[in-house]
Formats: structure tokens, sequence, C-alpha cells
């Protein structure tokens, strides 16, 4: 099966550009994923900022009912896994979920870790270093991004207030979006992209099977027909025609044949010559 | 190609028709079959080795120890992931084609140590950056397809040249 003119022709060609589509299409899958996840991410950390900007004259104030109504109000939109605020020591003191109040957050774990992972915290880091993925409690997928709520001249000049003016970070805002619709979306372009591949793999390698089939292999099995039927004796001039190298062959092949027929006819009747004329001589010899 | 050149010479010195002449053929037949083989064998040995590269690829190299800081430090910063994938289908294209060129050529020895060499600083490049969970796959094919067409054309033009030189060998026997 290897062997044959078919599968070597084939086989090559059909290996490389499948291989190349499938190299390019998942190499461009993944950048598109980057790009979405970058934009999630980017909405999220503008998402996190709002937040901080619109709860920092009730924090200021130090109005907790109304940030506990904030968060609250915030919490059960759509999409919104989480919203919580720690204090600098981990301690979650607003959250839209009242069982995490007054929990400890280890600051070994993802969100945490980023900040906390030398002897002094950082004190700011990129976008994409804030985000993190994971699959929370409800089985749901999550984009989280903790923002840092920073000291500001209005925290520790305040009357009220009691933050050092070398506090760099006051507390973390901690918020997680639902990525279903990031999956769902990820996923749509997944198969739109595995029926591109399928459709150019199907008109590339079966575009070049079709047109070698048609202008070279079906011409090549007529002539291997006609070579066939020349060689058992039929001397016939249809061999195969339309491509041009093909049907010089079997014209040459034709001719040939024609000649060594014409040529073995010959030589039959010289030798019917040759074995009569002797006889004749014989004849008149004899009367 | 160097096999046959190899036959060629041997086809001009070798004394035709002697039983001492024929045993010394047909010794250098079967040593260039079995090197022929050994192509083959060597072939698949290699894809053998990208497949055990992969799966450490695919683990994330786990067992590796973290790399230093101090090595951390002095390698830089790990090139944009972009820049990666862009060099990663320039590679597997330029492979291609050369591989094709090969193929034309007819050489029946493998070249895929090289690929080997150059999927493997893939997957190391991906996996200093952070992102090889990520790009595992568009390596992974990527030395599928270099290294199954090479090791096709190695596998196709030996067992070629192999039965070329069987049907010489089977001639010397009659």
């Amino acid at each position: 099966m290897f062997n044959r003119f078919a599968s070597k022709a084939i086989i090559p060609v059909a290996l490389s550009l499948t291989g190349f589509v499938v190299i390019c299409s998942l190499i461009l899958y993944s950048s598109i994923k980057a790009d979405f996840l970058r934009d999630a991410v980017r909405q999220e950390t503008s998402l996190a900022d709002t937040v901080v900007s619109s709860t920092r004259y009730t924090m200021m104030t130090g109005d907790r009912k109304n940030l506990y109504h904030i968060i609250d109000s915030i919490g059960v939109q759509k999409g919104i896994e989480h919203l919580r605020i720690f204090n600098k020591d981990g301690v979650i003191m607003f959250s839209s979920d009242p069982g995490e109040l007054n929990q400890v957050v280890d600051k070994t774990t993802a969100g945490c870790i980023e900040c906390h992972s030398g002897p002094v915290p950082t004190v700011r880091l990129g976008s994409m270093q804030l985000a993190r993925h994971f699959v929370n409690a409800r089985d749901h997928n999550v984009l989280a991004i903790t923002a840092p709520i920073y000291n500001d001249a209005d925290c520790s000049a305040g009357d009220c207030h009691f933050h050092p003016s070398h506090q760099k970070v006051l507390g973390t805002l901690d918020i997680g979006l639902s990525t279903a619709s990031l999956d769902s979306s990820l996923l749509a372009l997944r198969w739109k992209m595995i029926v591109f591949c399928i459709m150019v793999l199907i008109l590339s390698v079966g575009g070049v099977s079709a047109l070698l089939r048609r202008n070279l292999l079906t011409p090549i099995n007529q002539l291997l027909d006609y070579v066939k039927k020349v060689s058992e004796g039929t001397l016939e001039n249809d061999f195969p025609r339309g491509v041009s190298e093909v049907e010089t062959l079997g014209q040459s092949y034709f001719d040939m044949a024609r000649e060594k027929h014409l040529a073995e006819t010959t030589l039959i009747k010289a030798k019917k010559t040759d074995i009569t004329t002797p006889e004749k001589d014989h004849k008149q010899g004899k009367k | 190609m160097f096999l046959r050149r190899k036959q060629k010479q041997s086809d001009l010195f070798t004394p035709v028709g002697t039983g001492l002449g024929q045993n010394q053929r047909r010794q250098e037949i079967q040593d260039r079959i079995q090197l022929l083989k050994k192509q083959i064998r060597n072939s698949k040995w290699w894809m053998a080795l990208f497949f055990l590269v992969s799966l450490a690829a695919a683990v994330d190299f786990r067992f590796l120890p973290a790399i230093p800081e101090t090595a951390k430090k002095f390698l830089g910063n790990a090139p944009p992931t972009t820049l990666i994938s862009i060099a990663l289908i320039v590679y597997a294209f330029s492979a291609l084609i050369l591989i094709m060129g090969h193929m034309n050529t007819g050489s029946v020895r493998f070249k895929g140590w090289s690929h080997i060499v150059y999927l493997s600083a893939f997957y190391l490049f991906y996996y200093y950056s952070g992102v090889l969970r990520d790009n595992f796959w568009p390596v992974f094919i990527a030395g599928l397809t270099i290294l199954g067409l090479e090791n096709y054309r190695v596998w196709s033009l030996c067992s070629e040249a192999i039965r070329e030189e069987m049907k010489i060998l089977n001639s010397l026997g009659k």
C-alpha cells in the first residue's frame, strides 16, 4: 500500500499540511485566549478600582453600616462570586458572604503570595500578577483580583483616623467574577477553529488528492492497462489522452509496438518465402 | 545516496562470476541492508526520545528543582510568549520545507536529532516564561509532524533501498 505512487505523493503533503494547520490553530487559540483573559483582568481591575473609590468616603467616615450595605449590593450582582475587604493583618472585615467575616486568610494562598512571598510585602504589582484563576466551592470557575487599598493623605491626616502616614497599604479588596461567559466564548471559538481546520484540511488535502488523481494517477493507471493490453497482442491506438506527457508515452509505446509487429510480420513473411523458395527451386531442378 | 554510490563502486570492482566475488558481494549487500535497517531503528529511537521529553514537559518539568533566583537574575526576563510562538511557527514551517527538500535529494540518513534539540528548547522557553501548560500542545504537534515526516522519509527511502538490495541478493543466489 505504501509503495504505491498515490500514497507516496499524498502522505507527506497531508501530514505536513495537517500538522502545520493544527500548530497555527493551537497557537492562534492560545493567543486569543490570552487576549480574552487580559481583557477580563483589565475590566475586573477597573471594577475593583471603582468599588474602592466608591467606598473610600464611607471608609474615611467609618460608616460601617453603609459599607456593609454597599458590599452586599455589589455582591448580589450577576456574575460576582465574592467580594471582600481585608485589613492589613489579613482578617476579613467586610464580605458579601457573612459567614466569612472575621476569618483570617492564609498569606501563602494564591492572591496573597504574590505580594507576601518575601520578608517585606510588595506594595505594587501589575494587574496580571494580581489576578488568579480557580474553581470555588460552588464548582464555578472564578477569576479573582486583589486590589490593594492604599493610604492617602486624607486617611493619615484625618481627625477621626489612626493610620500612620508610613503605612503604605491599609487593606485589600478581593473581588471574584465568574468566568462562565468567557469560558463559553472560548468553547465556541474552539469549535469554530476545529471546524475551520477540518474544512481547510478537506479542501487542501482533498484538492491535492483530486488533482493528482485526475491529472496523474488515472492517466498512469490507464497507460498501465493499455501497455498490458498491447503486450497481450491487441494493437490499438486507444492510449490515454489529455495529459501531454502520458499521451506522448502512450503514442511512443504504440509506435514501438506497431513497428515491432510490422517487423515480426515481415520476418514471418520472409521466413515463409525462405521455406517456399527452396522447395520451388528443388521442383524446378527435378524438371 | 551515499549507499547507492557505494553500491555502484562495488559493482565496478567486484569480479563477476567467481564464487569468491559473489560471496563478497553478497556480504556487502547484507551489510548495506543492516545499515539501512539501523537507520530505520535509529529514527524510531529519536522519536521515542522526543516522546520522553514531551512527557516531562506535560507534567511541567515538576521533577526539576525550581530555578534559583540568582540564575533567574543572570538569565533576565523571559521572552514574550508571542515571540516564542512566532518563532515556533517559523521553525515548523522551515523544518517541513527542509524535510521536503531532503525527500527530493534521496538521502537515507535520519536528520531529526537537531529537531529534538530545537523542540526541547521551545519547551524550556515556555517553561521559563511560565506558560508551558497553555503552550504544550503546539510544540508537541510540531514535534509529531516534523519527526513523523522525517521518520516517514527515512522509512520510505530505506524500505525502497532494502527492496532493491534484496532483489540484487536474490539474483545473486540464482
